[in-house]
């Protein structure tokens, strides 16, 4: 019991962080141009993460000791707990709960007050900023991802992230949901404030709450972003794409395909795109998105009752 | 002492630069970010390697004393046509730019592998001011809050908010003058409300910027037309690299980045333009129209560019006779505003590589020595001067990005007279090609 | 089903948790930090609703409190722009109210643990309490529950609206006055001078 209930979830939680981090700073290098004049692509993020273990930690004027030190932390155990809800197959799931989807919900909003707390507790004006400018804009991807993920809970009648996926047995909810998943991806370059949705860690503010980090915290803060966009994307394949299902190959593998092709496509638009202006950000967020994730889960709905 | 490895591992790291630009110092933040093993950040904190570069005068040392004693050790600081601080023992100086990236990448290496000792702190580490709040957690003064802790009063305002009259607690902070974000040399007092500038002070101003030398052998001389467009149109394409840098977009920045080095009158950017228009620059990232609109007072003393975006067609080309043979028309935008400007480079730089390429069948030379239209604005007997008093009337009522991308898109330094010396000059043409 | 010892010691090592960061709340002195130790103190009675089978609701608390605290601090920074609370301020107001409030409740409280008799109702094997919450929630509670959320959404709307300086016409600092119905006519939809002067007679 021990084993299978501590042990194991334990260990594919952080298998995946380790292995998802170094293959989202590959995988953004190989995305970028010009990326070889930085040496080989598979020995940069070691390179830069030994770089960053040798450094000193400094630390700013008066920050607020415990957050200060525990926020870089504390993103990490959410990301790894993110990715510990994954079904890999119909028995192989780190922790199976009955309400996985509700605790993937409150991860994301969890993952909020870390990154508010990450860029306040510096006590330096560039952090603040982009710590609170995360919130404001965090509450709408919070509720338009509340919406998508109750709309793939309804067919299933069930929380449960492994029922989610044995709904989709027939359809996935790719195509029986077609809004669902472009809204969850947007929604998830937000939440991980990625790409054209990085407004906390942005270059306007330098570096954002990320600004007066160095050393190894600033590696395990790095480390938990790149590892959140993993969970994103696991989860994201696991409510959209069908999860373990599929022909051939076996689940676990199906699913790390699909995670892979969730993870490049949220890797290759945070390279595409500029940085939206929050205020256009926000403007989009409420008037476009958040209306077009009603519309989903009344969608939802409807065919959950026209296929029962 | 054997190096760990660890450490052998990190000296495979590219070398993370800040850069402390001084005065007269040619393009080289650009000339770095082209440079193999060599990754320039945007504040000291992230950096191993502090890179000071031109001119600091007097009155900016002690900002660059607290620039030096942010970055965390194992750190070394490079010295480039720069007197050090006399405090550093053994400082590293690389007066030639052939030698620079090369140097700096080498000084990283350096510090992993424990051959070099970290660089000395120079200031204390303790706060500028004592604490001074009463009781034990501070909070014992009369009322809710009490004391004056490391010297600052309480947050607490009653100005009105610029944007939706939800008044909020004002931040009141100094940046510059070697954030990255700002042009060489300018500080400025900040006061934010929420993430809205609220007020905006300048307390020193930027250093002068210099343009490439052909400006001011253009002043003396006829020169080539096709030379000359060919400068503007890689000094335009610098400053949209800053832009695109500003606005979170490395990929396309570094692209533009790289047509600075290939640029011949036969260049065309179209297609930088395509994927700028397709990415969204305008729809999505840059402030909506309307913000950041200079009067029509303000562009004229400004000039430049920023003229010419607010559909002013004031450039001196017009006036000499060989552009007009050429066709030369100025070309406008109407806005006035933060996009417009942005659009302005791009109109620009087409234009500049367009008159290049015309001016190369001809073989054409100016006409005129009295009037050159630089980058940055005309120069007459009458030049640009320095303009930074400017961006306190127009970025209060601006959120910080727009702020931000507004600063980028303004040119408010004054117009260096005169030419770059060594090693500088050289580094303009076709050192950015090579790297 | 007799709990297992595990269950025990977290349960006990959780309430001392949710009681030790609950008072740290009022020891603080900065705002953003009271309000997240009380998110502290919420998780850990989430975790303990979690042990006591009430999965979904352990989990919901996680989720609320998170957002809510969140909001808190939020809307407190920003009218109180104080990073990492370096000017202290204090945290506590009218303690003798307080105590009197907090003693009586926790009297009140203790005594409904202590003192009523709980029914010995185990719970059926196949009871699932997601499926029987929401059962409650849009069954016979439903009125209640969509009441009180529409109540709420109207009073957010209404207080933006309120708090608003700037108003349909015009700054409310400016006196806010419709314009006519006629150019340059009498503000529309304001009580005729005479009849503020009627009532006024009245008091």
């Amino acid at each position: 019991m021990i084993l299978d209930q501590l042990i194991l979830p334990w260990l594919l939680a952080w298998l995946m962080v380790g292995l998802g981090a170094y293959l989202v700073a590959v995988l953004d290098r190989l995305l970028a141009t010009g990326s070889a004049r930085d040496g080989s692509v598979w020995l940069a993020p070691l390179a830069s993460a030994a770089w960053l273990m040798t450094q000193q930690a400094t630390t700013t004027e008066a920050p607020d000791a415990p957050a200060w030190r525990l926020a870089p932390a504390l993103y990490l155990a959410l990301a790894a707990t993110g990715l510990a809800l994954v079904p890999w197959s119909p028995t192989l799931v780190g922790v199976d709960l009955a309400t996985s989807l509700v605790l993937w919900g409150s991860l994301e909003a969890l993952a909020t007050v870390v990154i508010f707390l990450h860029g306040w507790s510096a006590n330096a004006h560039l952090a603040l900023i982009g710590a609170y400018r995360y919130v404001a804009l965090g509450l709408s991807y919070l509720l338009i991802s509340m919406f998508v993920l109750i709309g793939v809970a309804l067919p299933a009648e069930s929380l449960r992230l492994t029922e989610v996926v044995a709904a989709q047995t027939s359809l996935w909810h790719v195509v029986s949901q077609p809004l669902g998943l472009p809204l969850f991806l947007m929604v998830g370059l937000g939440l991980t404030f990625w790409g054209p949705l990085d407004l906390a860690d942005s270059t306007d503010l330098s570096g954002g709450t990320a600004v007066e980090r160095s050393g190894p915290p600033r590696l395990v803060w790095a480390l938990a972003r790149a590892a959140m966009l993993v969970a994103f994307s696991a989860i994201a394949a696991t409510a959209f794409l069908g999860g373990w299902l599929g022909p051939w190959l076996p689940g676990p593998a199906w699913l790390l395909i699909k995670s892979l092709a969730v993870l490049v496509a949220l890797l290759w638009l945070g390279r595409r795109l500029p940085r939206f202006a929050p205020e256009r950000c926000v403007t989009l967020m409420w008037v476009v998105l958040l209306p077009l994730s009603f519309i989903d889960l009344i969608w939802a709905g409807a065919v959950a009752l026209w296929m029962a | 002492m054997a190096v760990s490895w660890q450490r052998r591992l990190a000296a495979h790291a590219p070398a993370a630069v800040f850069l402390a630009e001084g005065a007269r110092i040619g393009p080289l933040r650009e000339t770095l970010a082209l440079s193999p093993g060599i990754r320039l950040v945007d504040t000291p904190r992230h950096a191993s390697v502090l890179l000071v570069a031109g001119d600091i005068p007097t009155g900016w040392r002690d900002d660059l004393r607290r620039v030096h004693d942010q970055l965390p050790a194992p750190f070394a600081s490079v010295w480039c046509c720069c007197e050090p601080f006399e405090a550093l023992h053994d400082p590293i100086r690389i007066d030639t730019l052939e030698a620079l990236p090369q140097g700096v990448a080498e000084t990283h290496r350096e510090l992993m592998l424990g051959k070099r000792d970290s660089a000395p702190r120079l200031q204390p580490d303790e706060p500028p001011n004592p604490w001074e709040g009463l009781g034990d957690d501070g909070h014992g003064g009369e009322g809710m809050m009490g004391g004056t802790p490391y010297g600052r009063p309480m947050a607490m305002n009653m100005q009105d908010d610029l944007r939706d009259g939800l008044t909020l607690d004002t931040l009141t902070f100094r940046l510059g003058p070697f954030h990255s974000g700002l042009p060489p040399g300018l500080q400025a007092e900040i006061s934010l409300q929420g993430d809205l500038v609220q007020a905006w002070t300048v307390t020193r101003k930027p250093f002068a910027s210099v343009v490439e030398p052909i400006f001011h052998a253009a002043r003396q001389a006829p020169v080539p037309i096709a030379e000359l467009e060919l400068s503007r149109a890689r000094h335009h394409l610098r400053r949209l690299y800053r832009g695109l840098l500003v606005a979170g977009w490395p990929r396309l920045a570094e692209r533009t980045l790289s047509l600075t080095g290939q640029l011949s009158p036969n260049s065309d950017i179209t297609a930088l333009r395509r994927s700028l228009e397709r990415g969204g620059l305008w729809r999505l990232a840059l402030p909506e129209p309307g913000r950041g609109v200079l009067d029509e007072a303000q562009v004229r003393e400004l000039g430049g560019p920023a003229v010419r975006a607010a559909g002013i067609d004031e450039d001196l080309r017009s006036h000499d006779a060989h552009y007009r043979r050429l066709g030369f028309a100025p070309t406008c935008r109407d806005a006035g505003d933060t996009a417009a400007r942005w659009r302005q480079w791009l109109d620009e730089i087409e234009q500049s590589l367009w008159l290049a390429g015309q001016a190369a069948r001809h073989d054409l030379k100016t006409a005129e020595t009295d009037a050159v239209e630089t980058p940055r604005g005309p120069w007459t007997d009458a030049f640009p001067h320095d303009m930074s008093d400017l961006l306190g009337q127009v970025l209060p009522g601006l959120e910080w990005g727009e702020a931000m991308l507004t600063l980028a898109s303004l040119d408010v330094s004054a117009l260096d007279l005169h030419p770059l010396e060594e090693p500088w000059q050289r580094s303009t043409g076709d050192r950015e090609g090579r790297a | 089903m007799t709990p297992s010892l595990g269950t025990h010691i977290a349960f006990g090592v959780l309430a001392a948790f949710a009681v030790l960061t609950g008072w740290r709340v009022f020891c603080t002195d900065s705002m953003v930090r009271a309000s997240f130790f009380l998110l502290l103190s919420f998780i850990a009675v989430g975790a303990i609703m979690i042990l006591l089978t009430a999965e979904y609701l352990g989990v919901a608390m996680f989720c609320m409190m998170a957002v809510e605290m969140m909001v808190m601090a939020l809307f407190m920074v920003m009218f109180m722009m104080n990073p990492a609370g370096l000017n202290p301020m204090k945290m506590v107001h009218q303690e003798r109210v307080a105590i009197v409030v907090g003693v009586i409740a926790f009297v009140v409280l203790s005594a409904v643990a202590v003192l009523s008799e709980f029914p010995d109702a185990p719970l059926p094997a196949e009871h699932v309490p997601t499926i029987s919450l929401g059962r409650e929630l849009l069954g016979d509670s439903m009125l209640v529950f969509e009441t009180a959320g529409v109540v709420l959404l109207t009073t957010m709307v209404g207080v933006v609206v309120l708090s608003s300086r700037r108003g349909r016409y015009g700054c409310a600092d400016d006196g806010s006055m419709p314009p006519g119905l006629e150019p340059g006519g009498e503000p529309a939809g304001q009580p005729s001078e005479e009849e503020g002067e009627h009532t006024h007679h009245h008091h």
